[in-house]
């Protein structure tokens, strides 16, 4: 799994993730994770690449989620495909942490 | 692709070494079977996710990370349209479709325990069923086609 990082306007974080959220995929980035969510402030994960979570995978999306909000920061989900959606919904982090599928919508929540 | 003979009833399948690396055998396993066999995308999803979470279970906790143990996974279809896999090991008695889940985190300070995997297993499989064997194990996983299945 890859990880890659764009800065936007208004201090937004883009984080791409590309690959499969396996738990070698969940290995492979945990530390860079684990970078953004200590340094970071309003982060838009971009799941639209991403073509398999599991429970290690879920794992590290509520460890993220978690630091960043503790720091008072904000994190959105975005365009995860629909198996993917599957798995944030029965795992229920979609309740904790806003999924959105139109990219200024993610942004808005993000404000 | 080589796949070990698999000496039990029948079907085909894996033997497993209890160590993580070993789950890079199973999504290209599963790719192969799928062309063969026509599995839907949307299924073999779901048997890859709940073969990663049980094997990874018994690798974690069945045998706590024991490296040289086996497990193996056997794969057939009894009927069309249903597709089986049967995963043995010889760890100490564990039943998935018994165990508690977790409740599902109402917040995400809350959200540091596992069991994620326990609830994706029941979830994604179409059916589940748990034997104890003279030695361990015996879990059987089965997906249906897209006719009739559940999800």
């Amino acid at each position: 799994m890859q990880l890659a990082m764009e800065e936007l306007d208004g201090g937004v974080t883009k984080v791409i993730l590309d690959g499969r959220m396996d738990i070698a995929g969940a290995e492979s980035v945990d530390l860079k994770m684990n970078v953004v969510a200590g340094s970071k402030k309003f982060v838009l994960l971009d799941m639209q690449k991403v073509s398999f979570i599991g429970s290690m995978g879920l794992r590290s999306l509520f460890s993220v989620a978690r630091t960043i909000k503790s720091r008072g920061g904000k994190i959105v989900l975005f365009g995860p495909d629909e198996l993917v959606e599957k798995v944030l919904k029965t795992s229920g982090l979609d309740a904790l942490v806003p999924i959105h599928h139109e990219f200024q919508t993610a942004i808005a929540a993000l404000q | 692709m080589t796949l070990d003979r698999v000496n039990t009833n029948g079907g085909e399948g894996l033997t497993l070494r209890s160590q993580m690396s070993e789950l890079a055998r199973i999504c290209p396993w599963i790719e192969y079977l799928a062309k063969r066999d026509a599995i839907s995308e949307e299924t073999q999803f779901a048997i890859n996710l709940c073969l990663e979470e049980a094997l990874s279970n018994i690798m974690r906790h069945g045998y706590a990370e024991a490296p040289n143990c086996e497990i193996e996974v056997r794969y057939s279809m009894p009927q069309t349209g249903v597709f089986l896999f049967i995963i043995e090991d010889e760890a100490p008695s564990f039943n998935p479709v018994t165990a508690l889940e977790p409740p599902i985190p109402v917040s995400l300070e809350d959200s540091t325990t596992g069991g994620q995997g326990i609830r994706l297993l029941k979830h994604f499989a179409d059916t589940l069923k748990y034997e104890a064997t003279p030695t361990g194990n015996r879990l059987s996983i089965s997906f249906l086609s897209a006719a009739g299945m559940k999800r």
